[in-house]
This record gives structure tokens, C-alpha cells and sequence, in this order.
């Protein structure tokens, strides 16, 4: 019996957060009613969600379903589910269902999902 | 001895229904097959479906296009459901849906109305969505059938 007593106790339950906030990733999340006329620009991360006009700059950059860009967007990958009017430059793109997107885009993998609106000259770069 | 062989085909016909090479049988299927290494120029309407493993320069019209991945294909190619693998350079006029997989390697001008892109494709040109675009339909006589469909999903916009 002592070899099962160790089994009434409830194993250790972890909690899975949605991101880390131990890890070295500094990630910025912008709400949908951010409105930024300008330039915002980070390293790393950026989830977005608001309204922006001007620049958008990052290693990765993830336009959220909400999110609308008029202007230019540089980063390594963007994903991206809003709306853009502009110029998009990244290594990877991907567009997803609910991307609307009118503009330039300079890539070098991209990847489209059905459903999405694209009005725009695509440029491959290697 | 190809006298003796294709009188043997025609004889074992019936039985050797397997062997489906040695009876042609009339194409209905209004079904185009250019084969890898065959290169053809020219004009294609009026298909059903056609397949594109050779080289085809000219125009293609047909409601089902795949340009397979050894496929080249430049001109002007329009359909319903269009999967491209191969090359192409010029311009693709979907109706319906548009598959560009990552073998894919395109130049010119797409007007799509769903589209679906593959990680690794290569495109080089311009994007048009059917929806969004107004003052851009070049459409057929033979088309405008399928267009009047489109429209009412065009509507949705």
C-alpha cells in the first residue's frame, strides 16, 4: 500500500501562459483602439491590432484581423490578417484569409491563403 | 510483326481490358494533354480540361487548367480552376479558384478570384481581385455565363 500512497497526491499542474515573459523575446502587443500616426519600430515582435498611418518596422510583425496599415511595413516575417494600403517588405509574408491588401510588396516566400484580397504588384527577390 | 501484334490487340481487346493504350479511344472529355518534352503554339478553346506538362505558348482557354511542374506555358490562359506548378509568363484569368504551388514560377499579371499561394512560389507582377476591380474584365462571349455567377458573389463586397 505505501508503494501507492505517493499516487494520492494531484500532480503539479503548469500553467501555460501565452507567451513567455521570462524569454529574451520582447514582444509589443497594440490593441485595436491604438491609433498611431508616425513611425513605431522594434526588434523583435510586434502584434498589432490598431490603426496605423506612417511606418511600421520590425523583426516580425503580426497584423491582426482589426488592424489596419496605410503606409510602409519592413520586417523579416509578417503575417498579415488586416488591412494594408502601401508597401509591405519582408522575407516571409504570409496572408491570410482575412488580409485585404493594396500596394507594393517586395518578398522572398510568400504564402497566401484563399479568401484574401489582394490588390498589388508582388516583387520576388532572392 | 506489328501487323501480328495490333491484330492480337484487337483480337484480346475485349479481354484485356488493362492494356487501355492499345485501344485509343475517342477523347469526349474534351480533355487537353501536352506532354513533357512536347511543345506546342497556338491556340486552345473550348476545353474541359487540360493538363500541361510540355511547353505551350499562345492563348488557353478551358475550364480546368493545370500547368504541371515541368509545364511552361506564355501567353494568355483563362479558366475556371487554374493549378499552376510549372512557369508561366504572361497573363492567368481565373474565374473560380487559383492554385499557385511552390514549384511555381510566374510573370505577369493574375486576376484572381480566390487565390492560395504555396510558401516558396515565385511571382513576379501584379495581383488583381476580381471583386475589388471594376474597370478591368476582359471577358468572353464564351464566358459570360460563369461572369454573371461571379457577380452575385461580387455583390458581397
Amino acid at each position: 500500500m505505501a508503494l501507492f500512497g505517493s499516487s494520492e497526491k494531484k500532480p503539479e499542474v503548469k500553467t501555460e501562459f501565452m507567451f513567455d515573459t521570462d524569454s529574451t523575446i520582447n514582444q509589443s502587443t497594440l490593441a485595436k483602439d491604438i491609433k498611431i500616426n508616425g513611425s513605431l519600430e522594434s526588434t523583435d515582435y510586434i502584434d498589432f491590432s490598431g490603426h496605423l498611418t506612417g511606418t511600421l518596422k520590425s523583426s516580425t510583425i503580426n497584423l491582426k484581423p482589426s488592424s489596419y496599415v496605410k503606409g510602409t511595413i519592413t520586417a523579416d516575417t509578417i503575417t498579415v490578417e488586416g488591412e494594408v494600403d502601401g508597401d509591405i517588405q519582408a522575407k516571409d509574408i504570409y496572408i491570410k484569409s482575412t488580409a485585404k491588401i493594396k500596394g507594393n510588396i517586395r518578398y522572398q516566400n510568400i504564402d497566401i491563403q484563399n479568401g484574401s484580397i489582394i490588390n498589388a504588384d508582388l516583387f520576388y527577390s532572392s | 510483326m506489328d501487323e501480328n501484334s495490333t491484330e492480337m490487340d484487337e483480337n484480346n481487346s475485349e479481354l484485356a481490358s488493362d492494356e487501355s493504350q492499345s485501344t485509343p479511344i475517342d477523347n469526349d472529355a474534351k480533355a487537353v494533354n501536352i506532354g513533357s518534352g512536347v511543345r506546342v503554339d497556338g491556340r486552345i478553346e473550348g476545353a474541359e480540361t487540360s493538363d500541361i506538362s510540355g511547353t505551350l505558348t499562345g492563348t488557353l482557354k478551358s475550364s480546368n487548367i493545370n500547368i504541371n511542374s515541368k509545364g511552361a506555358f506564355s501567353g494568355d490562359m483563362s479558366g475556371q480552376e487554374i493549378t499552376i506548378s510549372g512557369s508561366v509568363d504572361g497573363e492567368i484569368n481565373s474565374d473560380d479558384y487559383l492554385i499557385v504551388n511552390n514549384s511555381a514560377n510566374i510573370k505577369g499579371i493574375i486576376e484572381y478570384a480566390s487565390l492560395q499561394v504555396s510558401y516558396g512560389a515565385r511571382i513576379q507582377g501584379t495581383l488583381r481581385h476580381r471583386g475589388s476591380v471594376q474597370s478591368y474584365t476582359p471577358v468572353s462571349n464564351d464566358e459570360v455565363k460563369e461572369d454573371e455567377i461571379n457577380e452575385n458573389q461580387e455583390g458581397d463586397q
